[in-house]
C-alpha cells in the first residue's frame, strides 16, 4: 500500500497513510504515514465508536495539510484498551 | 503498548515455513507534493486493501496472493452493504461497522460540515492481501489506479492498508 501511495504522489496527488504496522510501513516509507497503534482491522478503532473513528480521520487529514517533506510518520495519540498480538500462523499469511 | 515487530514475526514466520529471508521493500526518500488547495476545497478520496467489496460485487479472495483486481465503489455507498473476504487480518468488528476499518460515514460527514470539499465519485478497494510482484504493481497496477484519480480529479488519497 505505501509503494501505491509513493506511485500516487509521483503523479501529483497527496496521499496520506495509515499504518497499524509501524515498522512495515517505515521500511518502505510512504510519503505521509499515521501510524495507530490498534490491531490490523481496526485502524480507526472500534464498532461505533464515532469519535474515535472521526478523530482519526481528522489527525490523517490534518497530516495531509501539514506535513511538509516526504517520509513523515506520525504516531497518533492514542492506545488500545487491551493488549494484543500478532500470530501469522493463524491468520495462514 | 510498544508497536508489534512486524517484520521479526513475518521473518520467523517465513522461516519456519521455509521459505528463502523475504526481500523487504526498504526505502530512505519518499516522494512528496504539498496539497494544491485548502483542505475545505480539497476533493478526497480513499483506498483500502482489506478485502473490500460491496455485497453486490463478488467477493475478494480471502487468500489471494498477486492479485491486480482493483474495485471502483460508489462514494455514497451504503456502509451496511459490504463484505470482507481477506484471511490476513481479524476483520470481525469491521464487518459490524465498516467504519472501523474502511470510514466512508465518517468521511461524508467531513465533506458534510464543510472540513474537506468534498468525496470524490468514487472509492476505492485493491491492492489486497499479500501482493509479492512489485514491479508490477509500480509500473503498471498503481499509475492505472492514479490515472483513474486524476480523471475524478483527486486532490487527496487516503489509504487504508489492513
Amino acid at each position: 500500500m505505501g509503494l501505491v501511495a509513493r506511485v500516487v504522489e509521483e503523479r501529483g496527488i497527496a496521499t496520506v497513510c495509515i499504518s497499524t504496522g509501524r515498522d512495515l510501513t517505515a521500511q518502505v516509507m510512504p510519503p505521509r504515514t499515521l501510524f495507530v497503534n490498534h490491531p490490523m482491522g481496526n485502524a480507526f478503532g472500534a464498532p461505533g465508536d464515532v469519535a474515535m473513528q472521526r478523530a482519526i480521520l481528522e489527525q490523517a487529514l490534518n497530516l495531509a495539510v501539514n506535513a511538509d517533506h516526504g517520509g513523515v510518520l506520525v504516531d497518533a495519540p492514542v492506545a488500545w484498551p487491551t493488549p494484543f498480538t500478532f500470530a501469522p500462523a493463524q491468520s495462514r499469511m | 503498548m510498544q508497536p508489534i515487530r512486524y517484520v521479526d514475526a513475518l521473518n520467523r514466520h517465513y522461516a519456519s515455513l521455509g521459505h528463502p529471508p523475504y526481500r523487504w521493500t526498504i526505502n530512505d526518500s519518499a516522494p512528496f507534493v504539498k496539497l494544491s488547495k485548502p483542505l475545505a476545497e480539497c476533493t478526497v478520496t480513499m483506498l483500502t486493501s482489506g478485502g473490500i467489496s460491496q455485497c453486490s460485487a463478488l467477493p475478494w479472495n480471502a487468500e489471494a496472493r498477486n492479485d491486480h483486481r482493483l474495485d471502483a465503489i460508489p462514494a455514497g455507498a451504503a456502509t451496511d452493504a459490504f463484505q470482507i473476504h481477506d484471511a490476513y487480518y481479524d476483520h470481525r468488528d469491521a464487518d459490524r461497522d465498516l467504519n472501523c476499518q474502511f470510514p466512508l460515514d465518517r468521511l461524508r460527514e467531513l465533506a458534510e460540515e464543510g472540513a474537506i470539499g468534498r468525496v470524490a465519485d468514487r472509492v476505492w478497494s485493491g491492492f489486497m492481501g499479500r501482493i509479492y510482484d512489485r514491479t508490477r504493481v509500480i509500473n503498471e497496477s498503481a499509475p492505472a489506479f492514479a490515472a483513474e484519480l486524476e480523471k475524478d480529479e483527486v486532490d487527496l488519497l487516503i489509504a487504508v492498508p489492513a
